[in-house]
């Protein structure tokens, strides 16, 4: 961790690495020892979080729940997992299934390093193996009905993380700040110089260009967009949002920024927003939350709130 | 991480002026996403509990001396709100040669076999301010040391300025086992006042003075020739400085205290320590201290007479200390503190310090002749948990 302290806008940055992204906390705080102490706790929740539900560790929860796949028996799960879970459930009913933590298993067919498109029994090998309403779950147990199935908090785990570590700050007396995961982020009150965080958003297509700057108070935003991963194969671009459904990219929208009162729910819907193709914005809409969206033709809508 | 109430759900929901869809509620409803928000001067939200160990020995050149093994224990605890209660206990085991008697460093309280000290310090925290009461009381065979202490703290609208101010009352009961005096009494009375300040962002500087008034028995009852005032009133003035350089994302914390008694001391004291960050688990501070001071008015020197042999003051003074606490010296502290951030709940600490006193270091003259060097070694281990 790096801590510098920009005298523009009064606040100390933190500056790390997590969650295979860079990261940085915006502190407001009357000396660099409150803001370390502060940065210090609040990136230990970040790794904290990033141990416990890393799919690449053996010893995370993840990692034994996927390893009991088509076990006889149910996996204890503990009270903060049960209610990731529980979150993921209702993220799946609220998504008519297209937000699906057992989609990771696509990753087998789609590894975005190639440009070739996989084989459709590739693919409907896989999508065999989703279906989170096949789960047997309760509040302490879980049990992945068939061996190969697999389920990652890759959809949520980085903005809860962001949630987290903003109210770690808070515990800390920290009343202002920006906690920025890898542009997944949750702002708490202003900036050192009582102006309004500042976020701008990327343009999906131009590198190091931004397609509009939004003032965040005590409020979230996250991004799904289609330029992070992706191949392109015949002049078509296929990403990383995957359809549990049908196994394939979907197509419909460049990027999709969403500002909700936390990171958590602004990522999930974010993602079920470019999922939901031509139903996004409606969705959004009915969901009650800000947004910005840029289709494939590059043609951005917003939601009133956004500047 | 208290789980998120309804109201608080309410509250979010309000602070964004939006009708919540279902998924924002859900999200809500995660453990630790949505905290309430803090106020300005907060009271502690976590109760801690450390355990420490501290060793001390010292030598003289052919001679181990005392040796002082003391375990302590605090624990803090928030409660009602706006009120935080914390208390340390500790113990203090005693054992080797005792000392020269000429140039002891021992008080009569360090003769002793085993000390007991315990206090308790209630805290209530305002909006803008914090209050604390502090009561404590040490128990030895024959010195028991009851105080209270009543300080404030205010903090300026922009946080920038904090001041404080605070008075305490102490009584001490001496009654030494050699019974050279029966029920003795010292009662001390002290008053602080301090201002800090935020200079830049990177520079912390802060101001205390206080004042002590001392009355009663202030003799070591186990020398041969020690009388001295029943007065003794101390002005001590301190000047801290704390700065943080970003480059090498260490702290400088550097200090200046001025004391000065009616005993006729003055001393001084420099101080230095760096604290480094190597890496996110890991802080190690190493520290530098200087000391030196002028002996008290009735401070004799312990030089031995070949025909008497052991020194006695010349003529026969009202007042006569040979204690080499009183003489003129210099000493030089140097240390290293190695602080262990295991996770979010503990933190373990190592320090090592070293200390070394002698007569010629004193600064700005020569120091009292006849004592020999005297060294030191402090060294403590430590665990803290947060809950």
């Amino acid at each position: 961790m790096v801590l510098t302290y920009d005298s523009k806008s009064h606040v100390w940055r933190a500056q790390f690495a997590a969650m295979a992204c860079d990261c940085e906390l915006l502190i407001v705080a009357d000396n660099e020892l409150g803001a370390r102490d502060a940065a210090v706790a609040a990136i230990d929740e970040v790794r904290r979080i990033e141990h416990k539900y890393s799919r690449y560790r053996a010893d995370s929860v993840v990692a034994e729940i996927n390893a009991n796949a088509g076990g006889a028996s149910l996996v204890s799960i503990d009270e903060e997992t049960a209610q990731l879970i529980a979150f993921a459930d209702q993220l799946f009913a609220a998504s008519d299934g297209l937000f699906d933590i057992t989609s990771g298993v696509l990753r087998r067919a789609w590894n975005f390093k190639n440009a070739e498109l996989p084989s459709n029994a590739l693919i409907a090998e896989m999508v065999a193996l989703i279906g989170w309403h096949r789960v047997e779950h309760n509040a302490h147990q879980l049990r992945l009905p068939e061996s190969g199935m697999e389920i990652d908090f890759g959809g949520f785990g980085k903005e809860y993380a962001a949630d987290r570590a903003a109210s770690v700050l808070i515990e800390r007396g920290v009343a202002n700040a920006l906690v920025n995961l890898g542009g997944d982020v949750r702002a708490l009150g202003h900036r050192g110089d009582g102006a309004p965080w500042q976020l701008g958003i990327r343009h999906p297509r131009v590198d190091g260009e931004t397609l509009a700057s939004i003032p965040l108070v005590n409020t979230a935003l996250a991004t799904s967009g289609d330029y992070e991963r992706f191949v392109d194969v015949g002049g078509v671009r296929y990403c990383h949002v995957l359809n549990p459904k049908t196994g394939w990219p979907v197509q419909h929208w460049r990027s999709i920024s969403v500002v909700a009162p936390v990171c958590a729910a602004a990522g999930a819907l974010a993602t079920i927003a470019m999922l939901k193709g031509t139903e996004a914005l409606p969705f959004l809409r009915e969901q009650g939350v800000s947004f910005l969206a840029v289709d494939a033709q590059g043609a951005v809508s917003t939601e009133a709130t956004l500047p | 991480m208290a789980a998120i109430e309804i109201n608080e759900r309410d509250a979010a929901a309000k602070s964004v002026g939006l009708k919540l869809g279902s998924i924002t509620l859900a999200a809500l409803a995660l453990p630790g996403v949505c905290v309430t928000a803090a106020q300005a001067d907060t009271p502690p939200e976590s109760a801690i509990v450390s355990v420490k160990v501290q060793g001390y020995n010292d030598w003289q050149p052919g001679l181990d001396r005392i040796k002082v093994t003391a375990p302590a224990l605090y624990a803090m605890a928030p409660f009602a709100g706006d009120w935080s209660i914390e208390s340390t206990l500790v113990q203090d085991s005693i054992s080797g040669a005792s000392p020269r008697w000429h140039s002891s460093i021992s008080s009569a309280s360090n003769m002793r076999d085993r000390r007991t000290a315990a206090d308790v310090k209630l805290s209530r925290y305002f909006a803008r301010a914090t209050v604390g009461l502090r009561a404590s009381t040490s128990t030895e065979d024959d010195y028991r040391s009851n105080a209270v202490a009543l300080d404030a703290r205010f903090s300026s609208a922009d946080n920038n300025t904090t001041w404080m101010i605070g008075a305490g009352l102490t009584h001490d009961r001496i009654n030494p086992v050699n019974e050279i005096v029966e029920n003795e009494k010292k009662r001390v009375t002290d008053v602080m006042i301090g201002v800090t300040q935020a200079w830049t962002k990177n520079d912390l500087v802060q101001l205390n003075l206080s004042h002590v008034r001392g009355r009663g028995y202030f003799n070591d009852p186990y020398k041969l020739v020690d009388k001295r005032p029943r007065e003794r009133d101390q002005t001590i003035a301190l000047l801290r400085w704390n700065h943080f350089h970003e480059a090498s994302q260490t702290t400088f914390r550097s200090s200046y205290r001025y004391y000065s008694d009616t005993f006729g001391i003055r001393a001084h004291t420099l101080q230095t320590e760096w604290v480094k960050p190597l890496g996110d688990r890991f802080t190690i501070t190493p520290s530098a201290r200087y000391y030196t001071q002028r002996a008290a008015s009735f401070y004799f020197d312990p030089v031995y007479d070949p025909v008497i042999g052991e020194p006695f003051p010349v003529g026969r003074p009202k007042l006569s200390s040979a204690d080499t606490r009183l003489s003129s010296f210099g000493a030089i502290t140097l240390g290293a503190k190695l602080d262990w951030r295991i996770d979010s709940k503990w933190v373990a600490d190592v320090k090592y310090e070293r200390y070394e006193q002698r007569s010629s270091w004193r600064l700005g003259g020569d120091g009292s002749p006849g004592l020999a060097t005297f060294k030191a070694q402090i060294w403590q281990l430590g665990v803290t948990r947060t809950f």
